[in-house]
């Protein structure tokens, strides 16, 4: 056993009489673990770790971080893309996973009442039977937890009809920066007063800890139809999302990878993906049967009418799930064929896409890198994935310029920083770009008015660090503000 | 109060920042009014020496149909948004009563919805971003213009159902649905609340998805209609499977025909009378809301109308206060019941005499201490429809 200052050994006795011993962390090696999450890039060491495992726990641990005056951080399953989890040096990690239990289902209701540790997919798994799911699907949803999802409004492929986490969460329990535990929203509609919940929802660990949630989930539709299709470039498979979407159809997913992407999921995943297409289409259509029949027929048509090379249809859910397995390990498939890379996640409207790509591949030709991409091409959301070699001296620095420009790129066509990951640490540097000062002050109201003493998070999302109460256009950085101390690798 | 302070009729989003940045240097307290469709909604305002007006300000700022985005300022009326993009065969999924009267703006506030809420839920749900003039003056805007963005936080979701107490909704982006190709709805009358809640569940157990559904209380029955929309095969399938099971409950559902009255009867009931409340509950506790509460104000109101949504747990009781007594005795019942089926009763409009011994928001939400806090922030000096909102903040 490490020795440890008689301070931090102190430290770790009061959280302890909280949480009890196994609880609350403060050895150097123990701590590693909760240095980053998946934006590994960055990493801090946290003083403690706490994880407590009630409503009532956490709302203690707060009251006590509070007056011992350490910055605090709360942390989900760590899957995090944007540096929402990132510690802050000297400050305290709140971590849920203890919280994993579903305490309600409520089919009659279409509710389902979750502690924030439970894993996203396991929501849906506990319904399955009973014919229900949630929505939202992350990517990562077999990791990810429900609690992390409500810090960052998670998305994932099918929330172009479906919606994001905002919209399937109605109501949660949070412990607010005070220590006070409050109800939000409502299971039932209309609670009155203001929508706190739709703040809360993506607030990036800024407004407090949730510690319970309830959920909206859904009859399963009567049937899913799904398809696979190449095309020579992303022009084609762009041209034939516009077209579908002209039609009227709102199709549940549509999914786009570029020739590099297929690359990397067929080197990972070994599905039987042809090497040589410039781009691919994976899109569900779903609801009563003989509504997705005929929109599926017609999506087809007009993938071919758009220049598809190939149009397949599974055979049956197991050819289905193993597309869509394809689709979803498309960030760890990029490990396969580049040692290193920046995952960006930028929005634009849906008509500039072909555009957009464009520019983006000017940009990485310009700098020597490969860019990958994949996106949901429904709503506009790309992820290009940009490839480096962190032993070459100067790669990772024109990879991180390279992901940078391709946000300014989003905001010259109207579009966001984030669609689904957050702005975290990784990309507050951008917010000043996509907003205005006035705008930025707002959303600091809505910050100051849950923690004035910005306890939560203080270093997150807002690039210019604000105390409460200043006075508009007087702007102050924040003591606490660890720019310079966050390390790389 | 409102109708004796002066009125600002600002005609371009530059000129309703520089009044209100002239209001705020004079310390005068605002209310702000689109279409005038709602202005029961709340407490009395404790203080009003301008009416700000967003009438003028009725312009299509930008519309992308091929994004399916449309901005629209804050006075455009429903009817006019609709009419702008239903030219390409899109729409806002969004149908409260009098849209050729009611504006964006004013829905935005007061949170505003019609049948089809069932399958595309409120402007939270819709609304992308929107730009708001502060009590200070300062137009400032959040969200943005594509259906996906996290960046920041959700300020134009909070501004929904906020009614005018953070500042004026100056103009807003939205996404838009698809005009479907055809629209079928199936009328039946059902013999009790519980009768339609039975419905109801067995329309979802057989993943039917209908656009709305609406109950009209008829003396303890419902005239039930059931809105099928989308492409006509699916609208057809739907049909006739929502018809086959009616019949297995033992209700007789029609062929179609009444498919063009029921939105005009539904508009009507919604906005008739001097009282109208709006219940909300847990949906399968709607027999025993019906019983203790709907019901009851139903019989209590002369000339009432009861509307319900009931796969969303909402309903509307609209009429006019005959007996001022007797209708405050089943208010204060109909609250209790529907506070006790886990909802909320809210009078959206009521006559002085009722208001005075009614509050019209009841129960005060948990969280208030926070909306004070929100409040505090966004106009410090109460100024914008000061004393109106829940708590009245």
């Amino acid at each position: 056993m490490t020795t440890l200052p008689d301070t931090e050994r102190e430290l770790q006795g009061r959280f302890a009489a909280i949480v009890g011993a196994r609880h609350a962390i403060v050895e150097p090696a123990e701590l590693r673990t909760y240095e980053s999450d998946g934006l590994a890039g960055f990493r801090v060491r946290p003083r403690i770790v706490v994880l407590p495992s009630t409503t009532d726990e956490v709302a203690a641990v707060v009251r006590l971080a509070r007056s011992l005056q350490l910055p605090i951080v709360p942390r989900g399953a760590g899957t995090g893309l944007s540096g929402g989890a990132l510690p802050i040096a000297g400050g305290i990690v709140v971590g849920l996973a203890r919280m994993n239990r579903i305490l309600d289902v409520d089919v009659a209701e279409q509710r389902m009442r979750v502690q924030p540790g439970v894993i996203n997919l396991d929501i849906s798994r506990r319904i399955a039977g009973l014919g229900y799911y949630y929505a939202p699907d992350p990517s990562s949803q077999s990791v990810c937890t429900i609690g992390g999802n409500i810090a960052e409004n998670s998305g994932g492929a099918h929330c172009l009809k479906y919606g994001f986490t905002v919209n399937h969460v109605v109501a949660v329990t949070l412990v607010t920066p005070d220590g006070e535990v409050v109800s939000i929203g409502s299971p039932v509609a209309d609670p009155v007063g203001y929508d706190l919940l739709s703040v809360v929802v993506g607030s990036e660990g800024m407004l407090g800890i949730v510690t319970e949630a309830v959920v909206r989930i859904l009859r399963k539709p009567e049937a899913t139809r799904t398809f696979f299709a190449t095309f020579p470039s992303t022009d084609e498979a762009g041209a034939t999302v516009s077209a579908i979407v002209a039609r009227g159809i709102v199709p549940a997913a549509v999914e786009m990878m570029d020739r590099l992407a297929i690359e990397a999921i067929v080197a990972a995943t070994g599905v039987d993906w042809p090497l040589d297409a410039g781009a691919a289409l994976l899109m569900d259509v779903d609801g009563p049967l003989a509504e997705v029949e005929h929109t599926a027929a017609i999506a087809t048509d007009l993938a071919r009418a758009c220049g598809a090379i190939e149009v397949r249809t599974p055979r049956d859910e197991q050819e289905r799930a193993l597309m869509w397995t394809g689709r979803k390990s498309a960030f760890a498939a990029v490990g396969r064929i580049s040692p290193n890379y920046y995952v960006a996640d930028g929005v634009i409207p849906r008509s500039s896409i072909g555009a957009v790509l464009r520019e983006i591949a000017e940009l990485g030709a310009r700098a020597g890198l490969r860019v990958a991409n994949v996106f949901h091409a429904g709503d506009g959301n790309l992820h290009p994935l940009v490839l480096y070699d962190a032993r070459v001296a100067g790669e990772e620095e024109r990879a991180e310029h390279v992901s940078g420009e391709i946000l300014r790129i989003c905001i010259k066509y109207g579009g966001s920083i984030t669609g689904e990951h957050g702005v975290g640490a990784d990309k507050a540097a951008y917010m000043g770009e996509l907003f205005g000062d006035g705008d930025l002050e707002t959303m600091n109201y809505v910050r100051c008015a849950f923690d004035p003493g910005r306890a939560f998070n203080p270093n997150k999302v807002f690039p210019t660090p604000r105390l409460c109460g200043d006075r508009p256009g007087t702007y102050v950085a924040h003591p606490t503000e660890i720019a310079g101390e966050a390390g790389r690798g | 109060m409102i109708d004796s302070a002066e009125r600002v009729v600002p005609e371009t989003l530059d000129a309703l920042s520089e009044a209100m940045r002239g209001c705020h240097a004079r310390g005068e307290a605002l209310t702000f009014v689109g279409g005038g469709t709602d202005l029961g909604l709340g407490y009395p305002p404790e203080r009003v020496d301008r009416v700000i007006s967003t009438q003028q300000l009725a312009r299509v700022v930008d519309y992308a149909p091929d994004d399916m985005t449309v901005t629209v300022e804050a006075g455009v009326t429903l009817a006019a948004l609709q009419a702008a993009v239903a030219q390409r065969g899109q729409r806002l999924a969004l149908d409260p009563p009098r849209p050729e009267r009611t504006t964006i703006g004013g829905l935005l506030a007061t949170n505003g919805y019609g049948p089809r809420r069932a399958r595309y839920g409120t402007l939270r749900d819709l609304v992308l971003g929107a730009s708001l003039v502060r009590a200070d003056g300062e137009r400032v805007r959040g969200g943005g213009k594509v259906v996906k963005n996290v960046a920041g936080f959700d300020v134009p979701k909070l501004l929904v159902g906020s009614l005018g107490s953070l500042g004026c909704i100056a103009s807003a982006t939205f996404r838009l649905h698809p005009l479907p190709e055809m629209e079928r709805t199936v009328v039946m009358r059902c013999a009790s609340a519980a009768s339609v809640r039975a419905l109801c569940v067995a329309l979802t157990e057989a993943q039917l998805e209908p656009s709305a559904v609406v109950a009209f209380g008829v003396d303890g029955e419902f005239d039930v209609a059931i809105l099928f929309e989308g492409f006509a095969s699916g609208v057809d399938q739907q049909a006739t499977a929502c018809a086959t099971r009616a019949r297995a409950l033992g209700i007789a559902p029609s062929d179609g025909a009444g498919d063009a009255t029921w939105r005009a009867r539904h508009d009507a009931a919604r906005t008739r009378g001097d009282v109208r409340v709006k219940a909300t509950f847990r949906t399968a506790a709607f027999a025993e809301v019906d019983r203790g509460a709907l019901a009851p104000l139903q019989r209590t109101l002369r000339d009432a109308a009861l509307v319900v949504y009931p796969t969303a747990g909402v309903a509307f009781c609209c009429g006019d206060a005959a007996d001022a007594e007797a209708v405050l005795a089943a208010l204060a019942a109909a609250r209790n019941c529907a506070e006790l089926a886990g909802g909320t009763l809210v009078a959206i409009d009521a006559p002085g005499d009722v208001r005075q011994r009614f509050d019209v928001y009841g129960t005060t939400p948990g969280a208030l201490p926070l909306m004070r806090e929100i409040k505090a922030r966004f106009d410090p000096d109460r100024r914008c429809n000061a004393g109106r909102f829940v708590g009245h903040l």
